[in-house]
């Protein structure tokens, strides 16, 4: 009688895996293949007025062009903010890659000072406005507030700052920068405030190629 | 004295036999239920697949009859196009060749990046339509109707400022070395749904054992999406109605591409162009 009852157990129990296999790998498999769409077809086969091999394969050409005349043939930058990369372009010729350092997506709030800062470093499409070589940083309140310092007034010679920037800024909107770093232990972070730091032979590389109006693509 | 006989000896076990058949019944009826619910299940899965196909040639019917000999052609005119209406835009689109192996991520008609894809599977809805059905499902940019992801898709944190500057210095090293830690135990997967009735998911696969290693069972957002789709499976069994059907295309890149795509892809109405 016991010998029985495994028997019936084992039958349900086969049964239910069975059932369960079906339910979560058969069906879905079945669904996922073509047999479940046989007898249906989607109608081509036609021949509709968009005219023939030569004219399309013509219009394919020209919108061919059309997309690669978004290229610049000039100098122009890729940064890749989520892995803290950049790529200097000239047309289609990858002239140089490496590591940078990107906006760490911050927001810096002081209850006791009433003051809150975003840090990111913004996508899309911007264009060099300014460069220029031996920089000098001017501290914005936000730099003093994220080290624990006091506040100095808008002129205090305490906010100019020079070899903080690098040899070279190019200015690309907005307060944003590309420029050098003395934090070199930092690189390939995304702990900037909304700048692009490179390292000193890429940002040469980078201030040589890009001129006034040259692209920065930034995602 | 009498002695018994064999139909008497054997009278003493009749009465448990009714009981034993009674059993036998009732597994032999979960039995036929399991399979009813099995094959009536099996139906509507099916069913629902070829409505889902019936809404993409009801699509189809609002574009002109297409010329089968001059399908491809006219499957890149409509690939080219369509990344053309993404340049015109100033956010990043993302488009997707898979009869090339490449995804790439385009901003301002410029390629920014362009990875190879690992491994695709694409559901046989879309091995099966072709024709009108292929240019009103991907003849102009997909959009982007909802992000899901195993990752925070902007991550953003609120820190509070330091009190003084070896405060500062303190919260400084521990960002970074937190930055440093979280990379090495993220688990890129990450699945958008689309205004034309299929989902994209993108998994980051450096390697596939690392990848198993990563999946641990019970936990995170692959689990999740699982046991989701396990309890409506089950819902619908109960229901007798139609699953609903989602087709797919499964995508596998490398992590870190797969992070840097789900990150500069818009929030809102990001687009996507595929060719197939």
């Amino acid at each position: 009688m016991i010998r029985n009852f495994f028997i019936y157990l084992a039958v349900i129990v086969i049964g239910a895996l069975f059932f369960a296999s079906m339910v979560l790998f058969a069906i879905p498999a079945l669904q996922d293949s073509t047999v479940a769409l046989v007898g249906l077809s989607s109608g081509s086969g036609g021949s509709g007025g968009e005219g023939d091999k030569a004219t399309i394969e013509n219009e394919v050409g020209k919108l061919q062009k059309q997309l690669e005349a978004y290229t610049p043939t000039n100098g122009y930058m890729v940064v890749n903010t989520s892995d803290n990369h950049f790529y200097l372009y000239k047309g289609r010729q990858l002239l140089r890659e490496g590591i940078c350092s990107t906006g760490k997506n911050e927001k810096l709030v002081s209850a006791e000072r009433k003051y809150e800062h975003i840090f990111y470093t913004p996508f899309g499409v911007r264009k060099v406005l300014r460069k220029s070589p031996n920089p000098v940083w001017k501290k914005p309140d936000w730099a003093y507030i994220e080290d624990g310092l006091p506040i100095p007034g808008p002129n205090d010679p305490s906010r100019w700052e020079t070899g903080t920037l690098g040899a070279y800024k190019l200015e690309i909107g907005d307060g944003y920068m590309i420029h050098g770093t003395i934090y070199k232990r930092r690189m390939g972070m995304s702990v900037t405030h909304g700048c692009i730091r490179l390292l000193d032979d890429d940002l040469e590389a980078v201030y040589k190629t890009m001129e006034v109006g040259s692209k920065v693509y930034i995602y | 004295m009498k002695e018994n006989s064999a139909d008497e000896f054997d009278s003493l076990f009749a009465k448990e036999k009714p009981k034993s058949k009674g059993r036998k019944y009732i597994v032999l009826l979960i039995i036929l239920v399991f399979l009813a619910l099995t094959s009536i299940y099996a139906f509507l899965s099916v069913s629902a697949v070829r409505d889902q196909m019936g809404l993409a040639l009801a699509r189809a019917e609002a574009t002109p009859a297409v010329n089968s000999e001059l399908f491809p052609q006219l499957k890149e005119k409509a690939w080219l196009e369509s990344r053309l209406k993404m340049a015109a835009l100033d956010s990043v689109g993302l488009a997707i060749d898979l009869e090339q192996h490449v995804i790439q991520l385009e901003l301002k008609g410029v390629v920014v990046m362009s990875s190879k894809i690992r491994d695709c599977s694409v559901s046989g809805f879309f091995r099966k339509i072709d024709g009108g059905a292929y240019f009103a499902t991907f003849g102009s940019p997909l959009t982007i109707k909802e992000f899901k992801s195993s990752i925070a898709k902007n991550p953003f944190k609120v820190v509070e400022a330091p009190k003084d500057t070896i405060a500062a210095q303190l919260a400084a090293d521990a960002a970074a070395k937190k930055e440093k830690e979280e990379r090495k135990t993220e688990n890129v997967f990450w699945t958008v749904k689309l205004d034309r009735g299929f989902d994209l998911d993108i998994q980051g696969i450096d390697s596939i054992a690392e990848a198993q290693k990563k999946y641990v069972f019970g936990k995170g957002f692959e689990f999740e999406r699982d046991l989701k789709n396990i309890t409506n499976s089950f819902q619908h069994i109960l229901k007798f109605s139609k699953p609903t059907y989602t087709p797919e295309i499964l995508i596998s890149i490398p992590e870190n591409e797969a992070k840097a795509i789900l990150r500069a892809l818009p929030k809102n109405s990001a687009l996507i162009t595929i060719k197939i």
